[in-house]
C-alpha cells in the first residue's frame, strides 16, 4: 500500500492509536460523571474527533451502532448553521433535532471547535442519552414529534466559555430531573473539553499544524479496506422484505442492496409509509444501523470513521417509515431501526452465506410497570430480556444475545428485590431456534407472578410476534418461533396497555433466532446432544 | 547458627520462581525453574532442592512457606476442572446459558462467549423457592435433591454447585441441601453459593459457584500432595496461600474457596510493586510489568494496589473486558496489555505495523534467539535498535543473533517501505504506544491523571520500555527496583495475612435495622477473624475494615465504599452517607441530586502481617565509582547516540548519571534517555527523572 511522505506506517499507527485512545479517554470521562443510566450500563453515547470540515477521524470504541456517522453529519449541520468564520474558542453547539441528531429526542449532540492559535483545526463531538427531555415518558404512543418533549435547534449554547442561561433556564425548565439533566450536558462538555486538551497536546508533540492531513490518511486508508472488501462481494442487486409486528397493522420495509465494484448502493423504496406513532426513523438512523450492517458483515475490523463509511450510499424515499417527516414522531424508532442491520445480513446472505448470521429474534423487549405499594407510595420500574441470535455457518445460534444493541438483562433477584413480582420461571424457550445444519438460538420464557397490593399498569416492547414477523433462517435453515405475550395463559396485543391483578400471570415469550443450512445436513453427534441437553424439545 | 528462612514459591505458566529469605542477614536468594504442568509440586520440589543446595540452606530453618499459582487460573482456561453438576432452583437451570445477554464486542457477528463449564444436561433442578426477603414460599424437596445428585453421579460427575434464588437472604436450603449431600455422598464435592459468595445477582453468583466447584477437587489433591512432599524433604513449616486480594490465608481455607486464588501470582508482583516503591518514599504509583507475552498494568495508590470485586476467568479475547467467566472475589486490579518482548510485528490490511498481542513466547522465541521463530517481534526490534548486548543477553546465558533479528524485521520492508532501522524503532514506539493507550484509559476509567503518578517498572521489558511509555502518559518519573526478575516471588513474602467477606443486605439507609446491620457485619468479622487467627495465630489482632456495595437510588451499579468503623447505631446513618457521597465523588468527580441511598453488599476485610512485616532487604554497598563497562550506540526516541553501559550490580548507592545510558543486570536493561537523570537510591533502586518539556 502506498505510503505518504508525512505518515508512515508507523507514525500513522501511533497517532491513530492515540487519537483513538483520546476518544476512549474521554468515553470513560463521560461514563463516570454521567447520571444517566443508559450511558453507563448500555454505552448509550459515543465520543467522536473530526477533522475541521466536520469529517470525522475517530470513535470512541464502545459506542453502540445507532451513531455510526450521526455526529459528524450533526457537526457539519452546526456548521452550516454557525460557518467556521462565526466560531470562538471555547464556543460549544448543542442540538437534540431528531433528523439533524440521531433520531430521537434523548439524545443531545453537541460540539466545540478546537483551535491551534487561531486556526480551527478540527471539532470534539459528543452524544448521550439524556436521563429525560420532557414530554411522555417512553411512550410508543405519541403522534408528533412535539409530545415528546422539549426541542432544541442547533443553538450555540457555550460562547465563548460562557454558557448561555436562557438556554439552561429553558431547559431545567421542560425537563423531570433538571439537576441530573444539566449534570450530564457538563459531563458531555467535560469529555469536549479532555478531546480538546489531547488533540493539541498530540499536535503541539508532533508538530502538526492541521488534522487535515492526518484525516485523509485515516479516511483515506479506511475508505480503501472498505472498498476491497465490497469488491469481494460478487455484483449485483439483492433484494429483502421484512415484516414487523407494528402497531395496529404489520409495517412492511424493503431493500434493494446493489454492489457495484466497490460501492454498494442500499435503496429503501417501497418501505411503508410513516406512521402516527413513535416508532417513525429518521434518515440519520436508517443510516446508522444499515452502515452497522454492512461494516459488520464486511470489514468489521475497520475503525469507525468517515472513509469507511464513503463506499456505502443509502437513500429512503421521503416521508417512508425509514425516512419520516416532521412532525413524525421517533421515540420508539429501535422497534422498527433495529430490524435493518438484519435485512442488510439476509441480503448479503445470498452472495455470501458464511459472512453473516441468520435472522436474530431481535429487537429488545422490554416490561414496564407501575403501580401502588402496600403502603400507598407509587412504585414503577422496567426490565429488559431478549430473543435468540442467529445461526452461522460456523456455529448454532446462542440462545438470547442483544443484538443489534448491547442491553442487559435485569436479574430476577434484582427485579424481586425491587417490584411486587415474583418469578415462576426464567428458562430457556427450547425449540424456539431454526432448525438448520446449525440451528438458531432458543429465546426465552419468563412467567412471572403479580404479588402487588393492587392492580399494576403493565405495557411491553414486544416484536416478531406475528408469525411473519419471525426470524429468518439463512442458506436453507429455518426461521425461528415468534414471541408471545400472555396474561393468564392467553395471548394478549403487546402494544396495548394491560391491567394486571394480584395473582395474575404474565407470560413473556421471546423469539427465536433463524436456522443455517439445511436441517437434514445436521451431523448425528449434534443431534443427539441437543436431545440429550434438551434444546430442541418444544415445551410450549 | 542457622537464620529462620521464608521461601516464597510462585508458580506461573513457564517459569517456577522460588525464593529464600534469610530474616537476619537480610539476604534473598532465588532461583527460576521451568514449570511442570503435568503435576507442579515436582518442579517445585526440585527447584527448592537446588535452590537450598546452591544457597547451603537448611530445610529445618524455613519458619513459612508462602505460595502462589496460576494452576487454577489455568484449569478453567483448558477446561482441566472436574466434571461438575449444578443443581438450581426448580424454573431456573437456565440462568448460567441465559447469562446477562450482552455483547463485549459490538462488530464482530461471529463473537464467541465463554462456553458454560458444563453441559446443559448436567444442570438440573430441585423444588424449593426463598422469596427476595428470604422467607421460605416453597421447602426444599430433599427426595428430590437426592433423586438429582444420584443422576449427576451416575453421569460422572464429582463436584456439584448448588445455587438457590434469594440464598444470599436466607442460606438455609443450601445448606440443608449440602449436608444431605455430604450424608448420601460422601465422596461427592459440593459449593454452595450462600458461601462461596452470598451476593445478589443470579447469574454471576452461579458462574462464581460453579468455577469454584470445577476447580474444588483439583486444589484439594494439588495442595495435599505439596504438603506432603514439602514434608518429605523436611520443611514442616506452615504452608500459606496467596489470594487474589494480596492476602495469605492457610491450606484448609484456599481448598475450601480456591476459586480466591485466582490472580495469587499477578497479585504477589503488585504488592512487590507496592513495596519496593514505598521503599523510595513513592505512594502513588503505576506498576507496569512487561514479560514475554504480556504486561500487566497496576494501580498503586497510598502505597497500596488497588483492589477490584470482580473478575473474570478464561476469557474468550484474552485482552477483552466482558469475554470472561464472570467471578465475584476480591483481587488486586490489574490490566493486561498484549505487548511484550515476545509481541509479533505485522502490517495489517490498512497497511500500518501493528504489535501483538499474537506473541513468539519464549519457544520458538524472538527470531533473535535461534531457536526456531522467525517473525520478527518486539525482542528483535529492541536488539537492533542496541537496546540490548547480544553478546550478554539474560546474564550471558543467551547469544543473541544480530542477523536473524535484522532478516525478520526486512520482512515487513516491503509493505512498508521502511528499511530496518526504521522499522525496528516502529516496533519500540508502536508497542510503547499500545502500553500508553491501555494505561491512559484504564486509569481514566478510575478518576485518575496519569501525570500525578510515578511508573515503577519490572519484568524482562518494562525497564527497556519504561521512560518511552512514561514520557507518552506525561510521567516524569520512572522506578526500578533491583533484581527486578525476581520481584513478584519478593511479593509472597511481604503479604499480610488478608480475608475477605461479603454479604448482600440489599436495603435502603433509611430503611436500616442498625442492630441487624451490626450483627451482620459481626458475623462477617467473626468468620474472617477465625480464618486469620487459624493462618497465624490466636494471638494475632487483625485490623478490621468495613465496606458496603452503595449506590443511589434507582442506579445499576455499586460502589464499593470504606465506611467508618462500628458499632453502629441510628446515629452512624449520617457519617454511612457521607463516607458513601465521598467515595461516590472521587470515583465520578460529582454526586446526583439523589435522596435514598441503597447499601446492596456489605464487605469486611480483616489483615494481619505476616512474618514480621516489611522485609527489611539488605543493599549490597559495594561497587567503587560508577564506571562504564563499555559504550555502545543505542536509539532514543529521536536521536542515535553512543551511550555508557554501566553493570548494574557495579553501581555504588548514591551514583547520579545522567542520560544517555544504559544499565545493565541479568533480568533487565535499563535505558536512560538523554537529558534524563538517574540516581540509585539508599535503597537499591534507581529514580529516573525525566526531562520536563
Amino acid at each position: 500500500m502506498a505510503t505518504s511522505e508525512r505518515f508512515d506506517p508507523v507514525i500513522l499507527e501511533v497517532l491513530w492509536t492515540r487519537l483513538i485512545s483520546i476518544v476512549d479517554e474521554a468515553a470513560a470521562a463521560l461514563v463516570r460523571t454521567s447520571f444517566s443510566t443508559v450511558v453507563r450500563e448500555s454505552n448509550d453515547f459515543a465520543c467522536v474527533l473530526t477533522d475541521a470540515r466536520g469529517y470525522s477521524l475517530v470513535q470512541a470504541t464502545d459506542s453502540i451502532p445507532s451513531f455510526i456517522g450521526t455526529v459528524p453529519r450533526t457537526i457539519r449541520e452546526f456548521l452550516a448553521e454557525y460557518p467556521a468564520d462565526t466560531l470562538c474558542p471555547g464556543d460549544i453547539i448543542a442540538t437534540n433535532d431528531i433528523w439533524l441528531g440521531t433520531g430521537h429526542l434523548p439524545d443531545v449532540t453537541v460540539a466545540k471547535p478546537i483551535f491551534l492559535d487561531t486556526t480551527l483545526v478540527g471539532f470534539a463531538g459528543s452524544v448521550a442519552h439524556a436521563p429525560d427531555i420532557g414530554g411522555r415518558i417512553r411512550s410508543a404512543d405519541s403522534r408528533e414529534v412535539f409530545e415528546e418533549g422539549l426541542q432544541i435547534p442547533p443553538l450555540k449554547v457555550v460562547r465563548g466559555g460562557v454558557l448561555d442561561d436562557t438556554f439552561l433556564r429553558i431547559l431545567k425548565k421542560n425537563v423531570r430531573v433538571p439537576d441530573q439533566v444539566v449534570g450530564d450536558l457538563f459531563a458531555q462538555f467535560g469529555a469536549l473539553d479532555l478531546m480538546e486538551r489531547q488533540v493539541l497536546a498530540l499536535m503541539h508533540e508532533h508538530g502538526l499544524a492541521t488534522l487535515t492531513e492526518l484525516a485523509q490518511e485515516i479516511q483515506g486508508r479506511s475508505e480503501q479496506a472498505m472498498r476491497a472488501a465490497i469488491a469481494a462481494v460478487p455484483d449485483g442487486k439483492y433484494a429483502q422484505e421484512v415484516v414487523t409486528d407494528g402497531f395496529d397493522q404489520p409495517i412492511r420495509l424493503k431493500l434493494e442492496l446493489n454492489v457495484c465494484g466497490d460501492e454498494i448502493a442500499i435503496d429503501f423504496t417501497g418501505t411503508d409509509p410513516q406512521v402516527a406513532r413513535a416508532i417513525n426513523v429518521a434518515m440519520c438512523y436508517t443510516y446508522a444501523y444499515t452502515a452497522y450492517g454492512v461494516k459488520a458483515a464486511l470489514c468489521p475490523e475497520v475503525p469507525n470513521n468517515e472513509g469507511a463509511l464513503r463506499p456505502i450510499r443509502i437513500v429512503a424515499p421521503a416521508g417512508c417509515i425509514l425516512n419520516s417527516r416532521p412532525p413524525a414522531a421517533g421515540g420508539a424508532r429501535a422497534v422498527v431501526g433495529h430490524f435493518l442491520p438484519m435485512m442488510v445480513l439476509l441480503a448479503l446472505s445470498r452472495a455470501l452465506p458464511e459472512r453473516v448470521v441468520a435472522g436474530v429474534g431481535s429487537p429488545l423487549w422490554c416490561v414496564n410497570y407501575a403501580g401502588t405499594r402496600a403502603d400507598g407510595k407509587s412504585l414503577a420500574g422496567m426490565f429488559f430480556m431478549n430473543g435468540g441470535y442467529g445461526a452461522s455457518a460456523r456455529r448454532d445460534g446462542y440462545s438470547v444475545l442483544s443484538w443489534p444493541s448491547n442491553i442487559s438483562s435485569t436479574p430476577v433477584e434484582m427485579v424481586e428485590q425491587l417490584a411486587p413480582l415474583k418469578f415462576v420461571h426464567r428458562r430457556l424457550r427450547t425449540g424456539t431456534g431454526g432448525s438448520g445444519r446449525h440451528r438458531g438460538g432458543n429465546g426465552q420464557e419468563i412467567l412471572i407472578e403479580s404479588r402487588a397490593a393492587g392492580p399494576l399498569v403493565v405495557s411491553f416492547l414486544a416484536e416478531r410476534t406475528r408469525p411473519e414477523a419471525a426470524a429468518p433462517g439463512i442458506a436453507g435453515g429455518e426461521a425461528g418461533a415468534p414471541g408471545a405475550v400472555l396474561i393468564n395463559g392467553a395471548p394478549v396485543d403487546p402494544k396495548r396497555q394491560h391491567l394486571v391483578e394480584p395473582g395474575d400471570r404474565i407470560e413473556l415469550r421471546t423469539p427465536g433466532g433463524g436456522g443455517f443450512g439445511p436441517a437434514v445436513e445436521r451431523p448425528a453427534g449434534a443431534i443427539a446432544d441437543d436431545t440429550l441437553d434438551g434444546y430442541v424439545a418444544r415445551l410450549a | 547458627m542457622t537464620q529462620d528462612l521464608s521461601l516464597g514459591i510462585d508458580i506461573g505458566g513457564t517459569f517456577t520462581d522460588l525464593v529464600a529469605y534469610e530474616h537476619d542477614s537480610a539476604r534473598f536468594h532465588s532461583h527460576k525453574v521451568l514449570t511442570t504442568p503435568d503435576d507442579p509440586s515436582e518442579g517445585v520440589i526440585d527447584g527448592v532442592e537446588r535452590l537450598f543446595s546452591d544457597a547451603r540452606l537448611d530445610y529445618a530453618a524455613v519458619k513459612r512457606v508462602v505460595h502462589a499459582t496460576t494452576l487454577f487460573t489455568n484449569a478453567l482456561i483448558e477446561r482441566r476442572g472436574a466434571p461438575t453438576g449444578l443443581i438450581t432452583t426448580a424454573g431456573f437451570r437456565d440462568t448460567l446459558e441465559l447469562r446477562r445477554e450482552h455483547k463485549y464486542e459490538l462488530y464482530d457477528l461471529f463473537i464467541e462467549l465463554p462456553r458454560p463449564l458444563m453441559q446443559r444436561r448436567l444442570r438440573l433442578e430441585v423444588d424449593e423457592r426463598m422469596l427476595a426477603d428470604g422467607t421460605i414460599e416453597t421447602p426444599l424437596d430433599e427426595a428430590g435433591l437426592l433423586a438429582r445428585a444420584r443422576e449427576l453421579v451416575a453421569a460422572g460427575v464429582e463436584s456439584v454447585a448448588i445455587v438457590f434464588l434469594h440464598s444470599y437472604a436466607n442460606p438455609a436450603h443450601e445448606r440443608l441441601a449440602r449436608a444431605a449431600l455430604a450424608r448420601e455422598f460422601p465422596a461427592l464435592h459440593v459449593s454452595i453459593s450462600s458461601d462461596i459468595s452470598a451476593q445478589i445477582r443470579e447469574y454471576e453468583r452461579t458462574s462464581t459457584t460453579v468455577c469454584n466447584a470445577y476447580i474444588k477437587p483439583l486444589a484439594e489433591r494439588y495442595l495435599d500432595r505439596l504438603s506432603h512432599k514439602l514434608e518429605q524433604i523436611g520443611i514442616g513449616a506452615p504452608l500459606f496461600m496467596m489470594l487474589s486480594n494480596g492476602g495469605l490465608t492457610h491450606v484448609a481455607e484456599a481448598k475450601r474457596v480456591p476459586i480466591q486464588l485466582l490472580e495469587s501470582g499477578p497479585a504477589a508482583g503488585a504488592l512487590a510493586a507496592a513495596f519496593f516503591g514505598r521503599r523510595s518514599g513513592v505512594q502513588d504509583m503505576l506498576a507496569l510489568d512487561m514479560g514475554g507475552t504480556t504486561a500487566k498494568l497496576a494501580v498503586v495508590e497510598h502505597g497500596e494496589p488497588l483492589i477490584a470485586y470482580r473478575f473474570e476467568a478464561s476469557r474468550e479475547q484474552r485482552f477483552m473486558e466482558g469475554s470472561g467467566l464472570p467471578v465475584n472475589i476480591s483481587t488486586i486490579e490489574l490490566i493486561e496489555i498484549g505487548a511484550g518482548g515476545g509481541s509479533i510485528a505485522t502490517v495489517n490490511a490498512l497497511g500500518l505495523l501493528k504489535v501483538g498481542p499474537r506473541s513468539a513466547g519464549a519457544n520458538p522465541g524472538p527470531a533473535c534467539y535461534r531457536l526456531g521463530g522467525s517473525e520478527p517481534t518486539v525482542t528483535d526490534a529492541n536488539l537492533l535498535l542496541g537496546h540490548y548486548d547480544g553478546e550478554r543477553f539474560a546474564g550471558g546465558t543467551m547469544v543473541l543473533s544480530t542477523e536473524d533479528a535484522r532478516a525478520s524485521i526486512d520482512t515487513l520492508a516491503p509493505a512498508t517501505g521502511l528499511d530496518s532501522g526504521q522499522l525496528a524503532w516502529g516496533i519500540h514506539s508502536v508497542v510503547n504506544e499500545s502500553m500508553a493507550a491501555a494505561a491512559r484509559v484504564h486509569i481514566a476509567e478510575r478518576g485518575h491523571d496519569a501525570r500525578k503518578f510515578a511508573l515503577l517498572v519490572t519484568g524482562g521489558g518494562g525497564p527497556v520500555h519504561g521512560c518511552e511509555v512514561a514520557r507518552r502518559l506525561g510521567i516524569r518519573r520512572l522506578i526500578c527496583p533491583p533484581a527486578a526478575g525476581v520481584a513478584s516471588a519478593l511479593g509472597l513474602l511481604v503479604a499480610p495475612a488478608r480475608i475477605d467477606r461479603s454479604q448482600t443486605l440489599a436495603k435502603r439507609l433509611s430503611e436500616l435495622d442498625w442492630q441487624a446491620l451490626e450483627a451482620a457485619y459481626r458475623a462477617l468479622e467473626d468468620d474472617a477473624g477465625r480464618v486469620v487467627t487459624a493462618t497465624l495465630s490466636a494471638a494475632a489482632k487483625p485490623a478490621v475494615q468495613r465496606l458496603a456495595d452503595m449506590r443511589f437510588a434507582g442506579q445499576g451499579y455499586e460502589v464499593v465504599t470504606v465506611l467508618p468503623p462500628g458499632p453502629y447505631t441510628p446515629a452512624s446513618a449520617a457519617p454511612l452517607r457521607a463516607a458513601f457521597e465521598s467515595a461516590y465523588e472521587t470515583v465520578f468527580g460529582r454526586r446526583p441530586p439523589v435522596a435514598e441511598i441503597e447499601l446492596i453488599n456489605i464487605r469486611v476485610a480483616l489483615s494481619a502481617a505476616a512474618g514480621g512485616g516489611e522485609l527489611a532487604l539488605g543493599i549490597a554497598a559495594s561497587g567503587a565509582a560508577a564506571r562504564p563497562r563499555t559504550h555502545r550506540v543505542a536509539r532514543f526516541a529521536t536521536e542515535t547516540r553512543s551511550a555508557p553501559v554501566y553493570d548494574r550490580n557495579a553501581l555504588p548507592l548514591g551514583t547520579r548519571l545522567s542520560g544517555p545510558a544504559i544499565i545493565e543486570e541479568s533480568s533487565s536493561t535499563l535505558l536512560v534517555p538523554p537529558r534524563a537523570t538517574a540516581r540509585v537510591d539508599a535503597c537499591g533502586n534507581i529514580i529516573v527523572d525525566l526531562e520536563t518539556s
